[in-house]
């Protein structure tokens, strides 16, 4: 037993003298060397773009001509931009529904594959299959039940006898509809994650609730919430920044083969990534499309800042 | 001290790098503006008189879009060209259309876009208008005898100048299912119909779940299983109807809206009036299908309006159908969509390659082998006139059997109001047009609001 544990400790010294050996005259300058590839990345290809885009949303920029300064031109436009609003407002919708449902959901799904069961395994990947899944597989998978003319859901509505509705191509189900097909695709992950922080529960804290005569509620009330708050935070702040950024899924969804139409009906489903595709890509105003992504970056920004804190009242860290 | 000097320089030299390989991009970003023409300076030196032809060796990026059978054909019409042209060296770049206009843009915007390109017709102006592409004028004039091609006029703009050369060219007609004609002896369309015998005829062709048709009572206009017309956008939609009733979507210069007219009205009341019987498909029922293209093929409607390119997916399907002219206005007036997808060159090709680029143009529409080869292909209807009129296109035994009817249409032909927005002010008149069409806004609201719409999309990019 002494001699391998012996020659362990030898070969985990051994890098020790290696490093030791380089004595740099300051340690911060070989850092910067060594981080340097990195650094080189950074500045062509995340630092470099921040600036062009900062420089563009301040431009007249059609993409096939130079950019020509203009000032806060595209930021004035934007503040009289009907679409703009009506695309911020569908987004935060979109957010309002999709982040507390999902969290909610996914925490309730968990809490129920955490338990011992036979086929556990199955289950969970069961639910993570539509994780890994494109879209538009999804939208094929959605449009069986949706689809206004041959789905399921019309088929079951008039047998129980109500109206069949006409479901994306409906303005006010539209969001709804989107929000719910988003749940049930990411569910899967935002579940593992909330099976993960479950486990880190430690046991005797719900050993300690049964003997002050707990039942299963005030457990899952007054332990296991506040236990996995930290994941519950960073569920939500990962969520929230997916919606933002939610632009596939609207795209393959409303627009069906017909990419003009994404955003349909009567841009109800237009959301702010649509919006700044549509400016940039086809209207050809990359200027105000840069403008946009920095409006958007400043309200997710903003909404971080405020989860950030308002977490410190409900958060519970060890 | 010497042993320190070297992680030192060795950290500068990265720093250098780094600074040089970010000060590069800066340098090019400041260059771009001296080297590319703005809007109005590319407008007028592309007016001058093109350069005079020779046989200086030159190398130039030809790009297009396309697929599969198309791809293989265009390399073998190139390598013939260069055959030809033994001083010309031609590469290539092709891609499906979607990816290829959006590579196409950041290329236009890199200085790196192909010297000579196939654009879509309904992007010309886009290009030409904000100074991407050369002024053909001089060079068409000089090369072509205009009475030899269809379609040079489609990229004419307000002030006669001609920006590219046609590729192959998209007309509409009215193809029909004769299957479902046949089933409910029904006539087929003829040439003197009008939008409201196409409505009637329709009518009988329309059939619900319970298999009642439109003109039987008790039919469910919102359980249709077959449509009498299928209806789609702008250049397989809206447009054509409105144009034959008189009415239109922009003027002549393409900068003002005329969409509130009582012409487009009437138009409009057509359109609504057959979405709302269940004839025609709305909006809600072309999302229901895997796609607007595939209503028509698949035999879900017995009509619809179509490009000449359509014909590839009816016979694909093996259907048995034929063409006729879209119907009259109701004062006999006539409009079928047109799309002269063309040739286009780069405004900042050096002239040299310049001159190269128009050689294969020159090659492309005037050679009567090359027409014939691509023509084959059934993907438009060829330029030269001399071709399209002879068997090689009007192919007696192929479907449709009256491939006349592209030929005639072009009699009567309209391109789409194509200008530099024309695909945003789309979007707004689709938008309208659509809420007209599901019956959530009046008519009278619908076009007072895309008038609207459509004008600030104009007054954005011309009032400037």
């Amino acid at each position: 037993m002494v001699q391998p544990a012996a020659g362990s400790s030898r070969r985990r010294g051994d890098p020790v003298p290696a490093l030791q050996r380089v004595k740099p005259n300051r340690e911060g300058g070989w850092g910067l060397l060594m981080v340097s590839p990195y650094l080189l990345h950074f500045i062509v290809f995340v630092a470099g773009p921040l600036v062009a885009s900062l420089y563009f949303s301040l431009s007249d920029y059609d993409m096939l001509n130079p950019p020509r300064w203009q000032g806060f031109g595209n930021y004035e436009r934007l503040v009289g931009d009907p679409l703009f609003w009506k695309s911020l407002g569908n987004t935060l919708y979109f957010a309002v529904l999709f982040v507390p449902l999902q969290t909610f959901l996914a925490l309730l799904l968990a809490l129920a594959l955490n338990q011992r069961l036979k086929g556990l395994k199955l289950f969970r990947m069961a639910h993570f299959i539509p994780v890994i899944s494109s879209w538009t597989v999804i939208l094929y998978v959605a449009d069986a039940i949706f689809n206004p003319r041959f789905g399921m859901a019309n088929e079951w509505l008039t047998r129980v006898g109500l109206q069949p509705q006409n479901w994306l191509q409906d303005e006010r189900l539209a969001i709804p509809l989107l929000v719910f097909i988003a749940v049930w695709k990411g569910i899967g992950y935002i579940m593992v994650i909330y099976l993960a922080g479950l486990q880190n529960v430690p046991n005797d804290l719900y050993e300690a609730a049964e003997i002050d005569g707990a039942g299963a509620f005030r457990k899952f009330r007054f332990v296991t919430v506040p236990m996995i708050s930290p994941t519950t935070f960073l569920v939500v702040v990962m969520s929230t920044i997916t919606t933002f950024q939610a632009f596939e899924q609207i795209f393959v969804m409303t627009g069906r083969g017909d990419f003009a139409s994404a955003g349909s009906p009567n841009n109800s489903t237009l959301v702010l990534m649509l919006h700044l595709y549509r400016e940039g890509f086809t209207f050809m105003r990359m200027g105000y499309a840069s403008a946009l992504a920095w409006v958007l970056f400043i309200v997710l920004f903003l909404l971080t800042m405020a989860q950030m804190k308002v977490q410190k009242k409900w958060v519970h860290y060890e | 001290m010497k042993r320190n000097a070297g992680p030192k320089t060795g950290l500068l030299l990265w720093m250098s790098l780094m600074l040089a390989a970010a000060g590069c991009s800066n340098g090019n970003n400041d260059a771009t503006p001296d080297s590319q023409p703005s809007q109005s300076a590319g407008a007028a030196s592309a007016t001058s008189a093109p350069p005079s032809p020779s046989a200086e060796p030159a190398e130039i990026l030809l790009g297009f879009y396309s697929g599969g059978a198309s791809d293989d054909k265009m390399k073998e019409l190139i390598d013939r060209f260069t055959e030809q042209h033994p001083h010309i060296t031609v590469k290539t770049q092709s891609a499906p259309y979607g990816q290829f206009f959006q590579k196409l843009d950041t290329q236009i915007a890199a200085g790196e876009a192909p010297d000579v390109w196939l654009s879509d017709g309904v992007y010309v102006m886009k290009y030409a208008e904000r100074g991407a592409i050369k002024d053909l004028t001089a060079w068409i004039d000089r090369d072509l005898n205009k009475d030899d091609y269809y379609g040079l006029d489609f990229n004419k703009d307000s002030q006669g100048k001609y920006w590219g050369v046609p590729q192959g060219i998209q007309v509409g007609v009215l193809f029909y299912n004769k299957d479902l004609f046949d089933k409910a002896e029904v006539a087929y369309p003829t040439d003197d119909w009008t939008w409201e015998d196409l409505k009637a005829t329709a009518a009988k062709l329309t059939v619900d779940a319970g298999g009642k048709t439109a003109v039987e009572a008790g039919f469910d206009a919102g359980k249709v299983n077959q449509f009498g017309l299928t209806f789609f956008s702008i250049t397989e939609g809206w447009f054509s109807v409105m144009k034959s009733y008189g009415g239109g979507v922009l003027d002549s210069s393409g900068q003002k809206s005329v969409i509130s007219s009582p012409e487009n009205k009437q138009a409009f009341e057509w359109m609504v009036d057959g979405m709302k019987r269940g004839i025609l498909t709305d909006p809600v029922d072309l999302k229901s299908f895997q796609s607007a293209m595939s209503v028509f093929p698949s035999g879900s409607a017995a009509m619809r309006i179509g490009i000449y390119a359509r014909v590839l997916a009816a016979n694909e399907a093996g259907m048995n159908y034929d063409v006729a002219l879209l119907p009259k206005g109701p004062s006999g007036q006539r409009a079928a969509p047109v799309i002269a997808n063309s040739w286009v060159i780069n405004q900042k090709s050096s002239d040299a390659k310049a001159q190269a680029a128009w050689e294969w143009i020159k090659y492309w529409a005037t050679q009567d082998e090359v027409q014939k080869e691509w023509t084959a292909l059934g993907e438009a209807v060829p330029v030269k006139k001399s071709v399209a009129n002879s068997e090689v296109f009007l192919k007696a035994n192929d479907k449709p059997a009256n491939r006349q009817a592209f030929l005639d249409s072009l009699e009567f032909a309209q391109t789409l109001d194509v200008n530099a927005v024309w695909e945003e002010w789309v979007g707004k008149f689709n938008e309208s047009a659509q809420r007209a069409f599901l019956e959530d806004a009046s008519i009278d609201d619908a076009l007072s609001e895309a008038d609207k719409n459509v004008q600030q999309v104009l007054d954005g990019f011309y009032k400037k």
